[in-house]
């Protein structure tokens, strides 16, 4: 032992550390790495702490007095501990078929006309191919419902799901506008019901927008920027916009490939000159600054006047986070709402009548009753459309029964603006199914292999009555998702 | 209010009625011209102008029209009789009755089946039961969708179970062959200070099916308390459980061991069974 090069250190010969494992070989090194530094584990490179054979860990270990409540946990080998977004994938993702599931002979795929037929009311009919990519590519399906259960998603087709058909179709006959909420209790399938109107609207060669949930607009978990020149103040949320657009890219590509643009775009940064394909458009938009102008544009085109346009479908589900005031804050701390989100806002004048689709088309929205901020205005609003239409269609008899709510004069909890946008919209109550319906999903199911029972008037009746009157959610609950298989 | 009696109440209770009526009697002129002293007009009704009488108060002489009315007469001359034409396994019963003795999983307690309801209790924590049939469903689910297990030789299953392929359409079947298959057919029992210089003596002793299931389960759970999930929420736990169960189908899993070791130690102690001081106990 070199008497120097231990007094330069200051290491003590017995602490621990042997002073065979420290560098002999360049004393003037480690010198000069840090001249006074009394920490010699830093400055041993660990191979040579490995070879020296020092032990690890603690200096006293082994001697220390362990008591049992404090016992750290033994830290075993836990693997790959999973990237960020890994375990929130694995939780949303999606599976569409099972291979396990008898395949169904009698199943046909949807035709274009199929939803609109009263024909097919109380009748399970499987999703083509196709549709099934741009309903998946728009993020219609939704990880809480049972398409992993069966060979191929399929749906019933409900009195309600031919009733709204028959008016999507009717509007877009006549190049109007069909404005619709879709309201009704919980698990009735008012999901499902914006997902058949998301096929038909496929089938057909509309163009589909759809937004998954609104409350990723709305509760502040995107990206927001004002919108410069815009009195009052908009924002754009462009790291979603950006999303939605190769959303809307993905589902549409066929239809979209086939309109040319009219007008060239100097405010995008790349060149379009007119008759370029909507889809290149779309593709535009490679970050997320660019993504707002590019839907901007892409907007325009679609509702271009004069120009040949398909259809229009803007669908979206969770509707009560957009009759809100949102999470997001001004740069005065004020809370913004969220028709002043610029996207909501399109939405919203659609969902009102102010935005006019000039080739017709359908706005149709979900409310949601689980995860919904409670909006009083919208409950009304919704009530109030509601009892109207019962009242046109009653007649005298039930014109005295039907009163139509009125807001309470003592509550301030109302929002005008919420009211102005569902001042004229049709509201559709989805509510339970009747036997026959629930006798053609309970003979699907049991085709296919997944409810092991007779389906006979008695089982039929049995599980119609559990479920609430035929709330086919709670259908699947009572038959499909018990450990009474 | 008590029946009137008079004439025609009494043809009434004579007359066979099988249908409910059709209309309420009319009220008498009387109770209609009350309050109307100054309407000289006539108000009386139009069929006692003309002198018939209202048809509810008619003796039923109508001839019976449809055929539920014609079999309903016909039970009720049989009742006359004294003979009994109704079935009650038939009539007044929407479904008709149900078959007993009742089956099993007719009473609310024991609906599922009975390992599911006994693993069911193994997977709960702190006493929340619902929380556990829905873990329960949930692995059964699991066991639905994923794909058939490849079943190894050399771990053999039950025999008679059925081929690999009809397991996921019946997941109670999968769950059970599973669990019965690993399950462990004794338990070693130390006898204290009988092996001599105060160490216990080992003894093989049987265990009887649900002991069997239990301790077969726990040793599952083991397992998978220790697995790390891939991923998050209210599936995990039960997807977790779900694939160490194809593991055990599959022949995959650490439970083999176990229950190997616990055979080799009971092997090996068998002997002991005849020690006696163990007999005695026994």
């Amino acid at each position: 032992m070199s008497a120097p090069s231990c007094l330069r250190c200051l290491v003590r010969p017995s602490a621990g550390v042997t002073v065979s494992s420290l560098p002999r070989s360049s004393p003037l090194a480690v010198a000069r790495a840090a001249p006074f530094s009394t920490t010699t584990a830093n400055l041993r490179p660990k191979k040579e702490v490995q070879t020296g054979g020092a032990p690890k860990g603690h200096v006293r270990s082994g001697k220390m007095l362990q008591l049992g409540k404090f016992k750290k946990g033994k830290a075993g080998d836990r693997g790959r501990t999973p990237a960020p977004g890994e375990r929130k994938a694995y939780r949303k993702r999606i599976t569409l078929s099972n291979d396990n599931a008898i395949p169904v002979p009698w199943l046909t795929d949807l035709g274009p006309a199929d939803l609109a037929n009263p024909a097919n009311t109380a009748r399970i009919m499987a999703l083509p191919t196709e549709v099934q990519d741009q309903l998946r590519a728009s993020e219609a399906f939704k990880p809480t419902q049972c398409w992993g259960m069966f060979r191929k998603p399929a749906v019933l087709v409900r009195k309600e799901t031919i009733d709204m058909a028959n008016r999507m179709q009717n509007a877009a006959d006549k190049r109007h506008t069909l404005r619709l909420v879709v309201s009704g209790d919980k698990l009735t399938g008012k999901s499902l019901m914006v997902l058949q109107a998301m096929a038909h609207a496929h089938l057909n060669n509309w163009v589909v927008i759809h937004i998954p949930e609104v409350q990723e607009l709305t509760t502040a978990c995107t990206e927001y920027a004002p919108i410069p020149n815009t009195d009052p103040v908009q924002y754009m949320q462009p790291v979603y916009v950006l999303k939605l657009l190769q959303a809307i890219r993905r589902a549409n590509e066929g239809v979209l490939s086939k309109i040319l643009t009219v007008s060239a775009h100097p405010e995008l940064s790349q060149s379009m000159p007119p008759n370029t394909p909507l889809l290149a458009l779309a593709g535009a938009a490679k970050e997320p600054d660019a993504a707002w102008p590019v839907f901007q544009a892409l907007w325009s085109e679609l509702t271009a006047q004069g120009a040949n346009r398909p259809p229009i479908l803007l669908s979206a589900d969770g509707l009560a986070h957009m009759m809100k005031v949102s999470d997001y804050r001004s740069p005065a701390f004020d809370l913004i709402h969220s028709h002043d989100l610029a996207l909501v806002r399109l939405f919203a004048d659609a969902l009102g009548g102010g935005l006019r689709l000039p080739s017709g088309g359908a706005v149709i929205a979900a409310t949601t009753r689980s995860n919904a901020p409670r909006t009083p205005s919208m409950e009304l609003a919704l009530a109030q459309r509601e009892a109207e239409a019962n009242k046109g269609l009653g007649g005298p008899s039930s014109s005295g029964a039907v009163e139509v709510p009125q807001r309470d004069p003592f509550f301030r909890g109302y929002d005008d603006r919420v009211e102005a946008v569902l001042r004229s919209v049709q509201v559709l109550r989805v509510r339970g199914v009747d036997k026959l319906e629930a006798r053609a999903l309970m003979e699907y199911w049991a085709a296919s292999g997944m409810l092991r029972a007779t389906v006979d008037e008695k089982a039929v009746t049995e599980k119609w009555a559990l479920s609430g009157g035929g709330v086919p959610g709670e259908m699947e609950r009572a038959a499909l998702l018990t450990a009474r298989i | 209010m008590p029946p009137r009696l008079n004439f025609w109440s009494a043809c009434r209770a004579l007359s066979v009625r099988t249908r409910a009526l059709a209309q309420r009697p009319q009220p008498g002129p009387a109770t209609l011209a009350r309050g109307l002293a100054d309407n000289t007009s006539s108000r009386l009704p139009p069929h006692d102008r003309s002198g018939a009488l209202p048809p509810s108060m008619l003796p039923a002489n109508e001839q019976p029209t449809s055929p539920e009315n014609e079999a309903a007469l016909n039970q009720l001359r049989l009742i006359e009789y004294g003979l009994s034409p109704l079935d009650p396994a038939v009539e007044g019963h929407k479904y008709g009755l149900p078959e007993l003795p009742l089956p099993t999983d007719k009473h609310t307690k024991h609906r599922y089946d009975a390992v599911i309801q006994q693993i069911t209790r193994l997977l709960m924590k702190d006493g929340k039961l619902a929380k556990a049939q829905r873990d329960m469903a949930m692995i059964l689910n699991y066991l639905r969708t994923s794909p058939p297990p490849r079943l190894d030789p050399s771990k053999p299953l039950l025999p008679g179970a059925p081929p690999a392929h009809h397991l996921p359409l019946d997941p109670v079947l999968y769950l059970g062959l599973a669990i019965d298959s690993v399950a462990p057919l004794v338990k070693i029992r130390g006898f204290k200070g009988m092996a001599g210089g105060g160490k216990s003596l080992d003894v093989p002793m049987p265990l009887r099916a649900r002991q069997r299931r239990r301790t077969a389960f726990l040793w599952i759970l083991d397992v998978v308390n220790r697995k790390p999930s891939k991923g998050s929420g209210r599936t995990m736990f039960p997807h977790r459980v779900a694939e160490e169960i194809v593991a055990v189908v599959e022949g995959r899993s650490g439970v083999w061991d176990r229950r190997t070791q616990v055979h080799k130690l009971g092997t090996a102690n068998r002997a002991n069974l005849n020690n006696e001081y163990v007999k005695g106990k026994l």
